[in-house]
C-alpha cells in the first residue's frame, strides 16, 4: 500500500524528484571528472592498473548484482568472464578478427550461451540453482583444461594482441585505463537504464517475492532469462577486453574463488543497489596490495571481511551513508 | 591385466570412494535437512580431518583408531563453535548463510595454507599386504577403509534411529515449530547436527588420507561429490546420500576405467543437471511444498 503511493507521488511531482537527484548527479559529475583528470596528473603505472582493475571488478560485481537482482545467485559468474575471455582471444589470435570486434562476439556468444543454460537451469531457484551453477562452472574449468586443441590446455594462450581502436592500439596503461573507464560508464549507464524500465521493476518484484510476483502476470522465468542472459552476457564481454588488457590467457585466470571474490564485492558493497557492487570493489581490490606482505593472509582477510559484513552490516558499506538519501528496504531475496 | 580382474579393481576403487563420498553426503544432507543451510565449508572439514589423522599417525605415532577418534572429536567440537557463532544468525535468511559458509571455507583453506605451506604430503598404508580370492588380489588398506566408512555410518544411523537426541533432531528436520512445540530444544540441536556432519566429513578425509595425499586443497572434489550425490539423492535425504554415494562411487571407477577420469567427470556432472531438470527433488528426495 505505502509502496504504491511513494509510486504515485514519484509520477506526479517530477520536479520533487529532479531536486532529490541534483545531489547524486552532482557526485557523478565530479567522481567522473576526477576519474579523467587524476591520470593526467600522476601517471603511476602502479596505481593506474589496480585502477584498471577496479573498473573490471566492479562490472563484474554489478553484473553479477544484475543476476542478483531477480533473487538468483550464480556461482559461476567468472565461468562466464572465461568463456568471453577464451572466444576473445581465440577469435583475435586464430581468426585474426581485430580485437574490438572480438569482445562484442564475446560478449553476444557468452549471452546466448546463458540465456540457452539459463532457459534449462532457471528452473531451480535458491540453493538448488546456486548449487548447479557452482556444478556447471566447474564442467567449464574442465573443457577450458582438457580442449586443448583449442585451449592449449593448462599452458594457456600467450600473446593476446592489445585492442586498437581506429588504427590506435590501447597498448599503453594510460589509453586502456580510460577505455575501461568508457566501458564501465557505458555498463553502469546500461544497467541504470534498465532497471528504471519496466524489466527492472519485473526483477525487483520478483526478487522480493517469487509467488506473488508470477500470481501477479508476471513470467517469472522469461525474466529471470533476460537478467541472467544480460549479466553473463556482460562478464563475458568484460572478461574479453580485460584479456586484451593482461595479454595471456589460462584456465587459472578466472576461477572459482573469482566467482567468490564477486560475490564478497557484492555482499560487502550492499546487494540492494548498483552501488554497492561499486564501492565493494572499490574497497576489496586494492586490500590485497595492502595485504602483499602476509603472503596468503589476503584471502583470509578477504573472507573474515565478507563475514563480518554478513553478521554485523547485512546492507553492506551502502547502507551506511544510504539513509541520509533514500530509505532502504531492508527486504531480502529469498 | 585380463579384463575381469580389471573390473574387480574398479568396483573395488568404487567402492572405496563411493564409501568416503557417502560419508562426505551424510553430513552434508544432514545439515541441510535440519537447518535448510547448504554448507559450502564441508570440504574444508574433509581437509582437516585428513590433517588431524596425519599429524596424530605420522608425528605422534598414534593408533589410527585413535587418530580417527581425534579427528572426529576435534573437527566436530570446532564444527559445533563454528556454527554457534557464524552460522546461526542467519537462521532466517539462507542464502546468507550460504555465503556465510563460501567465507568459512575461504578461511579455513587458506589458514591450512599458511600453516602448513601448499605441498601435498604422503601419508603411509595403515595396514599392509592383500586379501586374495580366486584370482583377485584387494589391498588391506582399501578393504578397510570400506569397512570402517561401513561402521561409522552404522553408529550415526543407530544414533539417528534409535537415540533420544537422534529422533529430536529427525523431529526438528521434519518441522521445525512441531519440535519446539514438543518440548525439543532446538537451539541446541543445530549446533549438533553441524557438529555431526563434520565430523562425518572429517573422518571420511582422516580414512582418505593414507589413500590420496594430504594438502589444503584436497577438500574441493569430494564437496563437488557430496553436490553430486545430493542432488543424486534428494537435498536432505540420508537414504539417498547412501544409494547415491556408492553409486556415485561405482559409475565413477567404472567410466574413469573405460573412457578416462575426464570423460567421467563431465557425464557425472552433465548426469546431476539431467536429474535435477526432470526430478529438482531428486531420486529419493521428497518433494518441497
Amino acid at each position: 500500500m505505502e509502496r504504491s503511493t511513494s509510486a504515485a507521488i514519484d509520477r506526479d511531482e517530477p520536479r520533487l524528484a529532479a531536486g532529490r537527484n541534483l545531489v547524486p548527479g552532482a557526485a557523478i559529475v565530479i567522481l567522473l571528472a576526477a576519474a579523467l583528470i587524476l591520470p593526467q596528473l600522476t601517471p603511476n603505472q602502479f596505481y593506474l592498473h589496480l585502477a584498471i582493475l577496479v573498473l573490471f571488478n566492479a562490472i563484474f560485481a554489478i553484473s553479477l548484482g544484475l543476476i542478483a537482482s531477480v533473487g538468483q545467485i550464480s556461482l559461476m559468474h567468472s565461468a562466464f568472464v572465461a568463456a568471453g575471455a577464451y572466444v576473445s582471444a581465440l577469435a583475435a589470435l586464430d581468426l585474426k578478427i581485430p580485437p574490438i570486434l572480438d569482445i562484442v562476439l564475446a560478449g553476444v556468444v557468452t549471452g546466448l550461451v546463458a540465456a540457452l543454460l539459463g532457459k534449462i537451469l532457471l528452473r531451480l531457484r535458491g540453493v538448488y540453482f546456486v548449487l548447479v551453477t557452482f556444478l556447471t562452472g566447474q564442467v567449464f574449468t574442465l573443457i577450458a583444461l582438457n580442449w586443448e586443441s583449442v585451449t592449449h590446455g593448462a599452458n594457456g594462450l600467450i600473446g593476446i594482441p592489445a585492442i586498437s581502436l581506429l588504427g590506435f592500439p590501447l597498448s599503453t596503461r594510460l589509453r586502456f585505463y580510460y577505455f575501461a573507464l568508457a566501458a564501465f560508464v557505458l555498463v553502469v549507464t546500461f544497467i541504470w537504464l534498465l532497471m528504471r524500465s519496466q524489466y527492472g521493476r519485473a526483477f525487483r518484484s520478483i526478487a522480493e517475492n517469487v509467488r506473488l510476483a508470477e500470481s501477479s502476470g508476471i513470467d517469472v522465468s522469461r525474466y529471470q532469462i533476460i537478467a541472467f542472459a544480460l549479466g553473463s552476457g556482460i562478464a563475458g564481454a568484460a572478461g574479453a577486453a580485460m584479456i586484451h588488457y593482461v595479454r595471456f590467457l589460462s584456465p587459472d585466470s578466472f576461477t572459482f574463488n573469482d566467482s567468490i571474490a564477486y560475490i564478497t564485492m557484492l555482499v560487502v558493497g550492499g546487494r540492494q543497489s548498483m552501488i554497492g557492487g561499486i564501492l565493494g570493489a572499490l574497497f576489496l581490490t586494492p586490500l590485497p596490495e595492502a595485504l602483499r606482505g602476509l603472503a596468503g593472509a589476503q584471502h583470509i582477510v578477504y573472507g573474515a571481511i565478507l563475514l563480518g559484513v554478513l553478521l554485523f552490516l547485512p546492507g553492506g558499506l551502502v547502507s551506511i551513508g544510504r539513509g541520509y538519501f533514500h530509505k532502504t528496504s531492508e527486504t531480502e531475496p529469498t | 591385466m585380463s579384463y575381469s580382474t580389471l573390473l574387480a579393481q574398479a568396483g573395488l576403487n568404487g567402492l572405496v570412494i563411493g564409501a568416503m563420498y557417502m560419508l562426505m553426503a551424510v553430513g552434508f544432507t544432514l545439515v541441510f535437512g535440519i537447518m535448510r543451510v547448504v554448507n559450502f565449508a564441508h570440504g574444508e572439514f574433509y581437509m582437516l580431518g585428513a590433517f588431524a589423522a596425519f599429524f596424530t599417525y605420522v608425528h605422534w605415532e598414534m593408533p589410527f583408531i585413535v587418530c580417527l577418534a581425534i579427528a572426529a572429536l576435534t573437527i566436530g567440537i570446532l564444527g559445533m563453535l563454528i556454527e554457534r557463532t557464524l552460522i546461526q544468525p542467519f537462521r532466517s535468511d539462507e542464502m546468507s548463510g550460504m555465503i556465510a559458509t563460501l567465507a568459512i571455507s575461504v578461511i579455513i583453506q587458506n589458514g591450512a595454507v599458511l600453516l602448513s605451506g601448499p605441498a601435498p604430503r604422503a601419508m603411509p598404508d595403515i595396514v599392509r599386504g592383500t586379501l586374495a580370492i580366486g584370482p583377485f588380489s584387494f589391498p588391506w588398506s582399501r578393504l578397510l577403509v570400506i569397512a570402517a566408512a561401513a561402521l561409522i555410518f552404522i553408529v550415526f544411523w543407530l544414533f539417528m534411529e534409535r537415540t533420544r537426541l537422534g529422533r529430536a533432531m529427525r523431529a526438528v528436520a521434519q518441522d521445525t515449530e512441531t519440535a519446539l512445540i514438543q518440548g525439543i530444544r532446538v537451539n541446541y540441536m543445530y549446533p549438533l547436527a553441524f557438529g555431526i556432519s563434520v565430523a562425518l566429513a572429517a573422518l571420511a578425509g582422516a580414512l582418505m588420507g593414507p589413500i590420496f595425499s594430504v594438502s589444503p586443497f584436497i577438500g574441493l572434489t569430494p564437496m563437488l561429490k557430496a553436490f553430486v550425490v545430493v542432488i543424486l539423492g534428494g537435498l536432505g535425504s540420508v537414504p539417498g546420500a547412501v544409494v547415491g554415494g556408492l553409486l556415485l562411487g561405482l559409475i565413477e571407477s567404472f567410466t574413469a576405467t573405460i573412457w578416462g577420469s575426464l570423460v567421467s567427470d563431465i557425464l557425472q556432472l552433465l548426469l546431476v543437471i539431467l536429474i535435477l531438470l526432470v526430478r529438482p527433488s531428486g531420486l529419493l528426495g521428497q518433494r518441497e511444498a
